[in-house]
C-alpha cells in the first residue's frame, strides 16, 4: 500500500464521515413514533418510583406488623397508659394531668394569659 | 451493582444481548445511558433527543455495510424499536448504549447480507446539502462517495463491517472487538486487510476521483 493510496483513503474516509449519506424521508418521524409508542407512561413508572423509595415489597411485612401492634396498643394499652380507645368510645372521662406535677407548663404563661 | 446479563437473556445466547465490562463511571462515560434512563421515566425530550442523535448514525453504518437505503432504513428502524423496548429494563454501567446498539446493527446487517449473497449495486448516491460547493465539487464528491462504497461492498462482509467502525465511525478497536464479539487483534487484523484491498481497489481510479492535481 503506497502512501499515495494510503492518503487518498484517508480522505476518502474523512469525507464519509463528514457527509453520511443522507436520510430517507420520513424515517426519523417514524423512529421517533416508534420510541413514543413504546416510552412507558410516566404515571405508572412514578408510583412504581415510590413504591421502591419506601423499601417495595419487603418493606410491605414491617409496615403490616406496625400497624397490627399499634392497633393492638390502642384496644389493650399495657399498665401505666391511659386507655384512650375506651375513653374516646365511651365518652366517660378523659386522660387528665395533676397540675402540681406539671410546674413546666407554667413556664410558657399559659394559664396567666388564659386566666 | 453490576449484572452479567442485559434485557434478562445471556449474551451467548441471544444476538441482541450483550455482556460488557463493568465501569464505575459508565453513567458519566454514557451520556445516551442517561437519557435512556430519562426516556425509561417517561420524558418525551429524553426520545426525541434519542432519535436525533442515535437514528443518522446507525442508518450511516447500515448504509456503509449494506449499500443499500431501503435496506438500511428498515435495520435503522429495526435496531431502535429494540432500543426502546430494552430500555425500562436497562442497568447503566453495564454496557455502552451506541455499543450494544451498533451490536445489534451488525448481526442485523450480517443476517441480510447472508440472505441475500453479495454485491448489490449502489443506484442512488445522493449529492451532499452544501450549497456553497460548485457543482464540479459536488459531482467530484459524489463520484468519490460512490467509488468508496463500491470498494466497500467487495470486501468480505466481516472486513467491511470492522473497517466501517474503525474508518467511518471512528470507533476504537476495543469497542469493535465488542460489538463484533472478536478480539482486538483479529479487529486489527481485518480492518488492516481491508484497508489493504479498499487501497488496490482505489488506487487505479485516482485520476477519475481527481487526486493526482486535489490533494484533499
Amino acid at each position: 500500500m503506497t502512501k499515495p493510496d494510503t492518503d487518498m483513503l484517508e480522505s476518502l474516509f474523512q469525507d464519509a464521515r463528514f457527509a453520511p449519506p443522507p436520510m430517507p424521508a420520513g424515517l426519523m418521524d417514524r423512529v421517533l413514533a416508534d420510541a413514543l409508542a413504546q416510552q412507558p407512561r410516566p404515571s405508572v413508572r412514578r408510583l412504581r418510583g415510590m413504591w421502591q423509595a419506601i423499601g417495595g415489597t419487603p418493606a410491605l411485612g414491617g409496615l403490616i406488623t406496625a400497624t397490627a401492634v399499634g392497633f393492638w396498643i390502642g384496644v389493650a394499652p399495657p399498665s401505666g397508659l391511659p386507655e384512650i380507645a375506651a375513653q374516646i368510645i365511651t365518652g366517660d372521662t378523659f386522660a387528665t394531668i395533676a397540675d402540681d406535677s406539671v410546674i413546666e407548663l407554667t413556664a410558657f404563661g399559659w394559664d396567666i394569659e388564659e386566666g | 451493582m453490576m449484572q452479567a446479563r442485559l434485557n434478562g437473556a445471556p449474551a451467548h445466547t441471544s444476538r441482541d444481548g450483550m455482556t460488557m465490562p463493568a465501569s464505575n463511571d459508565a453513567d458519566r462515560a454514557d451520556p445516551d445511558a442517561y437519557l435512556l434512563l430519562r426516556y425509561a421515566q417517561g420524558d418525551a425530550a429524553a426520545a426525541r433527543l434519542l432519535t436525533v442523535q442515535l437514528t443518522p448514525r446507525i442508518f450511516g453504518h447500515a448504509y456503509s455495510v449494506l449499500g443499500d437505503g431501503a435496506e438500511a432504513e428498515d435495520v435503522t428502524q429495526d435496531a431502535l424499536m429494540r432500543l426502546w423496548k430494552i430500555a425500562p429494563d436497562w442497568r447503566i454501567g453495564e454496557a455502552k448504549v451506541s455499543t450494544w446498539l451498533y451490536r445489534v446493527v451488525a448481526n442485523l446487517c450480517t443476517d441480510r447480507l447472508r440472505k441475500r449473497g453479495r454485491g448489490v449495486a449502489l443506484e442512488d448516491i445522493a449529492e451532499p446539502a452544501d450549497p456553497t460547493e460548485s457543482a464540479e465539487a459536488r459531482l467530484q464528491r459524489g463520484a468519490r462517495q460512490e467509488a468508496l462504497q463500491t470498494a466497500l461492498d467487495e470486501l468480505p462482509d466481516r472486513q467491511r463491517q470492522a473497517v466501517v467502525l474503525r474508518h467511518i465511525d471512528g470507533l476504537a478497536n476495543p469497542e469493535i472487538a465488542a460489538i463484533l464479539d472478536i478480539g482486538v487483534e483479529a479487529v486489527e487484523s481485518l480492518t488492516a486487510r481491508g484497508k489493504r484491498a479498499l487501497a488496490k481497489r482505489l488506487g487505479g481510479q485516482r485520476d477519475a476521483l481527481g487526486y493526482d492535481d486535489d490533494k484533499t
